[in-house]
């Protein structure tokens, strides 16, 4: 069973629509129980940075997930904030912690002479060709106003072109995580949630 | 590189899909989850579902309704009509829409706004500004009173809200089919540097080309020319396609 962390941050209902559709067992839940019986941990999430981890800590999510992934290297995928906020530093609105799994800081899209938020469908830049290869690379839906920095370029997965090249996607261990969302991106997006998820639900 | 988003924007009259002209004369023209479905399979880029006649009628939105729209969609949604109360922006959300779009609420109430933006960000809130021409100047008119503000002052507001992007409909040119306001579009431009979904007037393939040659903006809302016309989305996406503009197929 995937536990799909249900944190007060957003569109909830899209993902579990889509694992539904692969028919990938799935719960939407803050029960701290569930998560530790699950296989896999999905953190979606739209929002602020700073109200993502607040609310993460008001519902006691923070040193439970960091047990679940970091230590029980328990399989995981973040989505857009749930991208973000595994990484140690945000901004949004002010400096703040992160969860920390994975070194860097999530800045906000400079102004420049492109719109922002950065909305709409973009193609990936597949950086991992074994998390991209070609039948997954492609066009995939973002949108977002800030974006992340890792320290160690390593984690990159993937990046895409805004302003210059921006982190689209990271990959740690069991840790992958997405700024752009999958659970919207039609039969492409599916199909990335199908090959991480295949056999581990 | 990103992609021209080309929306399909259904309008709702509380029962069945309706399509108006210049804000008037609505015309059935469909069930809104069969309407949904052949979007979803057809790989649209996104799509908008407003009820047009929520706010005037003071209707709450059909959430069972409107949740059964969304199940029929694997690409971003995102719903208005009667939005007034957080709750019922998280009402939404909870059932799946991407985004919500905002009108009578927005202007009489900036404030408001502003507290959706803190609330659920920026992105997630999407403003709906019909504009008419008048003596030179564009305006919205306040939903029931009289009274009229100008699209130059109302965008002030919302930019101070931050709100997530604007989508900007000409009413003298809703479902007249001949092509979009591409002053309107210009001059909004001009004044935001968030996405705008420009909307009202498309008739045929051509007058997207005209509409992305002529104006920065990325993405296209129409209804009537999916209603009333041959064309699909997908034909207007390779009309783009041939005219060297990016487009996802």
């Amino acid at each position: 069973m995937i536990a799909i962390v249900n944190y007060g941050m957003g569109n909830l209902a899209s993902v579990k629509k889509a694992l539904d559709a692969l028919s990938l067992p799935n719960l939407i839940t803050d029960n701290h129980e569930d998560i530790k019986r699950a296989d896999a941990i999905i953190l979606p999430g739209v929002g602020s940075f700073h109200q993502g981890m607040q609310n993460l800590e008001d519902r006691g999510l923070v040193g439970l997930l960091t047990e679940e992934v970091l230590v029980k290297k328990k399989q995981f995928l973040g989505i857009c904030l749930g991208m973000q906020l595994i990484f140690k530093h945000g901004t949004e609105p002010y400096p703040c912690a992160g969860l920390g799994w994975i070194d860097g800081t999530v800045i906000k899209f400079e102004d420049g002479k492109l719109r922002v938020p950065h909305m709409g469908w973009n193609t990936i830049v597949p950086v991992m060709e074994n998390v991209f290869p070609h039948d997954l690379n492609g066009d995939y839906y973002f949108i977002h106003t800030y974006h992340a920095v890792p320290e160690n370029s390593k984690v990159v997965a993937a990046k895409v072109n805004y302003m210059g090249e921006v982190v689209a996607s990271v990959k740690q261990d069991n840790i992958f995580a997405t700024q752009f969302h999958p659970e919207k991106s039609q039969k492409l997006g599916l199909a990335l949630l199908s090959a991480y998820f295949q056999g581990h639900a | 590189m990103l992609k021209l988003r080309i929306i399909p924007i259904l309008t709702f009259n509380g029962f069945a899909l309706v399509k108006t002209k210049q804000f008037g004369n609505p015309r059935m023209v469909g069930n809104p989850v069969q309407t949904a479905r052949v979007y979803n399979a057809r790989g649209v880029d996104e799509l908008v579902f407003l009820d047009i006649f929520a706010s005037t009628q003071q209707r709450k939105l059909n959430l069972k309704l409107i949740g059964d729209v969304i199940k029929e969609c694997f690409m971003p949604v995102a719903i208005g009509g009667g939005i007034n109360t957080l709750e019922d922006i998280n009402d939404l959300l909870q059932i799946g829409a991407d985004k919500v779009v905002i009108k009578a609420k927005a202007l009489s109430d900036a404030l408001f706004i502003k507290e959706a933006v803190r609330f659920f960000g920026s992105q997630c809130i999407s403003i709906a500004i019909d504009a008419s021409p008048s003596e030179g100047k564009y305006f919205i008119k306040q939903n029931e009173a009289k009274e009229l503000i100008s699209v130059g002052d109302f965008i002030d507001q919302m930019e101070d809200c931050d709100v997530g992007e604007y989508i900007l409909n000409a009413t003298h040119h809703d479902g007249m089919m001949n092509g979009f306001d591409l002053d309107l579009i210009n001059f909004v431009s001009g004044l935001t540097n968030k996405p705008i979904v420009a909307v009202g007037g498309a008739g045929n393939p051509a007058h997207f080309v005209t509409l992305f040659t002529n104006t920065t903006v990325e993405a296209v809302g129409s209804a009537s020319i999916y209603h009333f016309t041959q064309y699909t989305p997908l034909d207007v996406k390779l009309e783009l396609k041939k005219n060297g503009f990016p487009v996802r197929l």
